[in-house]
């Protein structure tokens, strides 16, 4: 499950341009990588181009999806994975960052000029993001629990081992109880019956 | 069969493939008496005007061919039929289904039209015929209103599979939900299911109206549809994303929950083990007791054996001295 690129895409003038973007394109041959890259960025400029503001949409592509979510400002995300990263996972990354670049930009003039908004958060979420159970949150309250419900399992079962020396103990203190009753009345027996005449 | 004269044998060249049709079809039985006998007498009459002759040929040709189409579309709907009333949970086979359905909706339509042009053309017939065919007028309308008919009931048909597909649907759905553990899917169907439910009430309200309107309404209903069905595909991308949203943290809560169950479990079993706490101590406070006693007992036997043979010892020696004493003095 791995994220390619992350990237912002003004869509409220045709064509889209992009405004911030980052990619992450290790998994594939040095030399393969231009070509892939400027294929990423067309791809995205793309599907943005198509989506209507308030709008999400996931397209696939020979093997790469493309999660998008337009928002009302004019701006969209645009976030391109493999097939079997989670769909959720991607869209709440993309409000995410929505929500951070436009409250970081919110002057629509300033989209006009890619370099005024830098944006290098990007690297660092396409960067924990690239494990979707690290990344999301609620993933990883999910993942927590499932932690600590196995550790509970265990507890049980060293509690239920400790029920079992529990009744060994029982057992064993009972016998040595009579076994003491016995001894006491045998020295009262001794010394009660006939003395040596 | 008929007997023929020159003219319209083009005409009777197609009576015995429409014959064939009904020998095949079980929904056409009166097709081949009615024109058998119709078209006989007509023949015998109109020998003379060709060209009423080559009317009446057009008119026979559209006919079967809506004839043919007709029973085409009854068979992919006895196939419809079929698909849709399987019950297995995992085999369904909605693309097919909805192909199928959506060519059936075309086929219907194109059939509307087509009858709809075979009676304008029979009215036109009617309005130019001025001698007394009458016989033939009557026939061409009675042929249009029995194809009208047969249309009817092929939609009716189409309805009631529409219907019982929707059914096995939630069914199926309701089946799912048992294995499964969502308790959102309530929802689910309501939003998915209420798009179809529109879809299908519309055949039946429309076919409700008597036969001439329900040719014009059906036409309007696919395009509506159409539509429908792309809007329901935009909202439901984000209807989806919303809903795996809420399906995870309905997950996270059944995991609370269940932990929540675990932590008192625990505690009722510590509980439990309690008691088996209290009785050991319990035991061992008697053993203690015990032990102490029998020392006590022991200790005594002890001193009462140890003070008895000093005792004893005293006795003796006095014994034994008074016996030395008296032998030496006698």
């Amino acid at each position: 499950m791995k994220i390619f690129a992350i990237s912002v895409v003004r869509n409220n003038v045709k064509p889209a341009k992009t405004i911030v973007d980052e990619k992450d394109l290790a998994s594939f041959s040095y030399f393969q990588r231009s070509s892939i890259g400027e294929f990423m960025t067309f791809m995205s400029q793309t599907i943005a181009e198509k989506t209507q503001p308030g709008q999400r949409q996931s397209i696939e592509e020979s093997n790469y999806v493309g999660h998008v979510y337009g928002r009302s400002e004019g701006v969209a995300g645009v976030v391109i994975t493999d097939k079997e990263y989670p769909p959720r996972v991607a869209f709440s990354l993309l409000n995410k960052i929505l929500d951070e670049f436009t409250t970081k930009y919110p002057n629509s003039a300033l989209w006009s000029n890619p370099g005024q908004c830098p944006y290098p958060e990007l690297k660092q979420y396409i960067v924990t993001y690239q494990d979707p159970k690290q990344g999301d949150t609620i993933m990883k309250v999910q993942r927590e629990l499932d932690e600590t419900k196995i550790i509970l399992h265990k507890t049980i079962e060293s509690v239920l081992e400790r029920g079992e020396k529990m009744e060994s103990l029982v057992e064993r203190s009972d016998v040595l109880s009579s076994q003491s009753k016995m001894f006491y009345k045998t020295a009262k027996k001794q010394n009660a019956c006939c003395v040596i005449c | 069969m008929v007997s023929e004269q020159g003219g319209s044998s083009s005409t009777l060249s197609l009576l015995p493939k429409l014959d064939q049709e009904s020998l095949r079809s079980r929904a056409q039985p009166n097709i081949p008496s009615d024109k058998r006998r119709l078209l006989s007498p007509i023949e015998q009459q109109s020998a003379s005007s060709g060209h009423a002759d080559r009317q009446r040929s057009d008119f026979a040709v559209m006919a079967s061919l809506i004839g043919k189409d007709i029973q085409a579309t009854a068979a992919k709907l006895q196939k419809l039929g079929r698909l849709a009333k399987r019950k297995t949970l995992f085999d369904d086979r909605p693309v097919e289904i909805s192909e199928l359905m959506y060519i059936i909706k075309q086929d219907i339509a194109k059939l509307n039209k087509q009858i709809a042009l075979l009676q304008n053309h029979v009215k036109e017939q009617n309005s130019k015929a001025s001698h007394g065919s009458k016989q033939a007028m009557e026939h061409s309308s009675n042929v249009v209103v029995m194809l009208q008919s047969r249309l009817a009931a092929q939609t009716s048909t189409f309805k009631e599979v529409l219907e019982l597909r929707t059914e096995n649907m939630k069914a199926t759905k309701d089946r799912r939900e048992q294995f499964m553990f969502t308790t959102q899917q309530q929802a689910n169907t309501l939003s998915s299911d209420s798009p179809l439910y529109n879809l299908d009430r519309r055949p039946a309200t429309s076919s409700s109206q008597p036969a001439n309107n329900m040719l014009s309404l059906d036409l309007s209903t696919p395009s509506q549809n159409l539509q429908q069905q792309e809007q329901v595909q935009l909202v439901d991308a984000n209807n989806q994303y919303i809903e795996s949203r809420s399906t995870a943290i309905e997950s996270i809560e059944s995991t609370l929950h269940e932990l929540g169950g675990i932590f008192q479990q625990l505690a009722q079993m510590v509980s439990e083990q309690r008691d088996m706490v209290q009785r050991i101590d319990a035991n061992t406070d008697d053993i203690e007791s015990n032990v102490t006693g029998a020392q006590t007992e022991l200790l005594k036997y002890y001193s009462y054996v140890s003070s008895n043979r000093w005792l004893m010892v005293k006795v003796f020696a006095v014994i034994i001295s008074s016996a030395v004493t008296l032998s030496v003095l006698s």
